[in-house]
């Protein structure tokens, strides 16, 4: 339960129907792999830069993996031309904005201020 | 241009150039259409769905003696890559894209640009443990570790990559497929499964003729049958620990051209490669091993081409000791015929130096991440032998056995 404990928390736009999610769905997700909810709807995925700390802690905590890895399937993707790479936002209070206001969309924060008008989810 | 800026990605700091590009590509009268279906309001909007990426690369070599990428034993400014990709998300199973990119690499590569890759990508499975679909056009081939994104500096451990493996001599062997190719992504509790296959002709250049007939003779090599290139990786622990088989094969014909000495041949190429990788957060191993058995028919009686097994390997680690630096060392060994890794017997069948048939690298890097969009790097290589040095570039007679290298590379992407 490495999302549950972790002070950074996965966000979604409030439409999105399902409050949990599997580490699986999260980690494709978040490689670009998977560009769809599983009910259908075009999934967006919000990162902050690689040097923040909450992306750092998110990359390492909830989806597992060294945020080196993480850029290195980006770079991989976007440049052999086999995937795209997610939309960078410069800090947590634009994560908010564009997760607020981008249906489908999927981000994280590191903790509960300003997250009314987003949805917090978890892993099960 | 107001659609534009609202949907500039913010993946670099630097949208002007992004901007640009969008420009040039909405002046284009399909690009337009597609930003009418915007207007209109449909669910995916546009450009959001569009990205535009590159790098721009120059790089400096200085060698002791011997050549490589280009006079580099005066020192060598003739190291520059650039690229620009577009790729456009049509629907979240619907994928089109496509590389220019432009490579000056001494006398092997003149920087004409070249269609990289140009695809399209339909996924047929999509669901958060399973993904897996097709791809049809000019497709990047899966080989090692780093075959796929071999000429993008941000991707390569190095300024050079092991040369035992991945050889610049003869690139465009196993760059690209021009065909059609499956691929799968599986996620387990046992770990994560990625499989590619591309089944297409290549794009043969004159360095291949190079390295496998020893010169440019008057015909033509060419692919007459796909080659099948394809890689099976598994990942675990979100990529801790990856191990990867990987391998090319097919065939080149030769077609003699007018007053042809060589006569009409075949040569048979397998490609083969195992690689090992651990990962923490501030350090990282890295092992591959090649081995490549090539065999040529007919030809008429060209005396130097035996059949024969190339090998090479490498160890190389890699440590980050602060954001954004990180150091590299590796050794890499390569043997054109591991039945004969002294060099000495080809050394009397072609009358050329033993030491022009294997060579070992030391190298030392390092890597230093200035902003997000720019790198640079700098690296020394100590070497023994010089069988990844291509002849268009040195006098096989009067190469030297033990050299230097000293390499830099500025690079910038977006």
């Amino acid at each position: 339960m490495p999302g549950a404990f972790g002070a950074e928390r996965l966000i979604v736009h409030p439409d999105t129907a399902s409050d949990t999610v599997t580490s699986d769905l999260v980690r494709s997700l978040f490689t670009m792999r998977l560009r769809r909810w599983p009910n259908g709807a075009p999934a967006r995925v919000f990162v902050l830069p690689d040097r923040n700390p909450v992306h750092r802690n998110f990359a390492k905590k909830v989806l597992g993996v060294f945020p080196h890895q993480l850029r290195r399937s980006w770079d991989r993707a976007v440049f052999s031309g086999t995937g795209q790479a997610p939309i960078e936002v410069k800090d947590e209070k634009q994560m908010l904005d564009r997760v607020a206001n981008t249906p489908g969309a999927v981000g994280y924060v590191s903790g509960e201020k300003g997250g009314e008008r987003v949805q917090f989810i978890s892993l099960d | 241009m107001c659609r534009v800026k609202r949907g500039a990605n913010v993946y670099s700091s630097f949208h002007w150039i992004r901007r640009l590009v969008l420009a040039c590509l909405l002046s284009l009268p399909g690009m337009s259409a597609l930003g009418d279906a915007d207007a209109s309001g449909d669910e995916f909007s546009w450009p959001a769905d569009l990205q535009i990426h590159g790098f721009l690369s120059q790089g400096f070599v200085k060698t002791s003696d011997n050549r490589f990428f280009g006079p580099s034993d005066d020192g060598s400014w003739d190291f520059r890559e650039i690229a620009v990709n577009a790729s456009y998300r049509m629907q979240p199973d619907l994928l089109f894209s496509g590389q220019l990119l432009s490579r000056k690499a001494g006398e092997m590569y003149d920087g004409s640009p070249r269609l990289d890759y140009g695809l399209v990508d339909y996924t047929l499975i999509m669901r958060g443990d399973l993904q897996a679909g097709f791809r049809l056009g000019r497709l990047k081939n899966p080989l090692g570790f780093y075959n796929d994104t071999r000429d993008v500096p941000f991707t390569r451990p190095s300024i050079f990559l092991p040369q035992s493996i991945y050889f610049d001599r003869v690139r465009n062997l196993v760059l690209s497929s021009d065909g059609g190719g499956v691929y799968s992504n599986m996620l387990s509790d046992w770990g994560d499964f990625y499989f590619q296959l591309n089944i297409g002709r290549l794009d043969v250049d004159k360095n291949v003729e190079y390295a496998f007939l020893l010169t440019d003779w008057p015909g033509e090599l060419e692919t007459d049958d796909p080659w099948f290139t394809g890689r099976l990786m598994y990942e675990w622990d979100g990529g801790r620990v990856r191990l990867a088989a990987s391998g090319a094969t097919g065939e080149l014909n030769y077609k003699p051209g007018v007053n042809d000495f060589l006569q009409a041949g075949t040569v048979d190429i397998d490609y083969w490669i195992l690689s090992a990788q651990y990962n923490e957060e501030s350090w990282s191993l890295t092992a591959e091993w090649m081995n490549e058995p090539v065999s040529w028919s007919h030809f008429g009686n060209l005396v130097g081409l035996n059949n024969g097994t190339a090998e090479g390997w490498y160890v190389q680690g890699a440590y980050r000791p602060f954001e954004a630096w990180e150091l590299v060392l590796r050794y890499d060994v390569s043997y054109l015929s591991k039945s004969d890794r002294s060099g000495e017997r080809a050394s009397q069948v072609l009358n050329t130096p033993a030491h022009n048939f294997y060579a070992k690298d030391l190298t030392f890097g390092v890597r230093w991440d200035v902003t997000s969009e720019f790198m640079l790097r700098a690296e020394y290589h100590r070497i023994e032998g010089g069988s990844w040095l291509s002849v268009r570039e040195n006098d096989p007679q009067t190469m030297e056995k033990n050299w230097d290298m000293f390499s830099i590379l500025a690079s910038y992407r977006f």
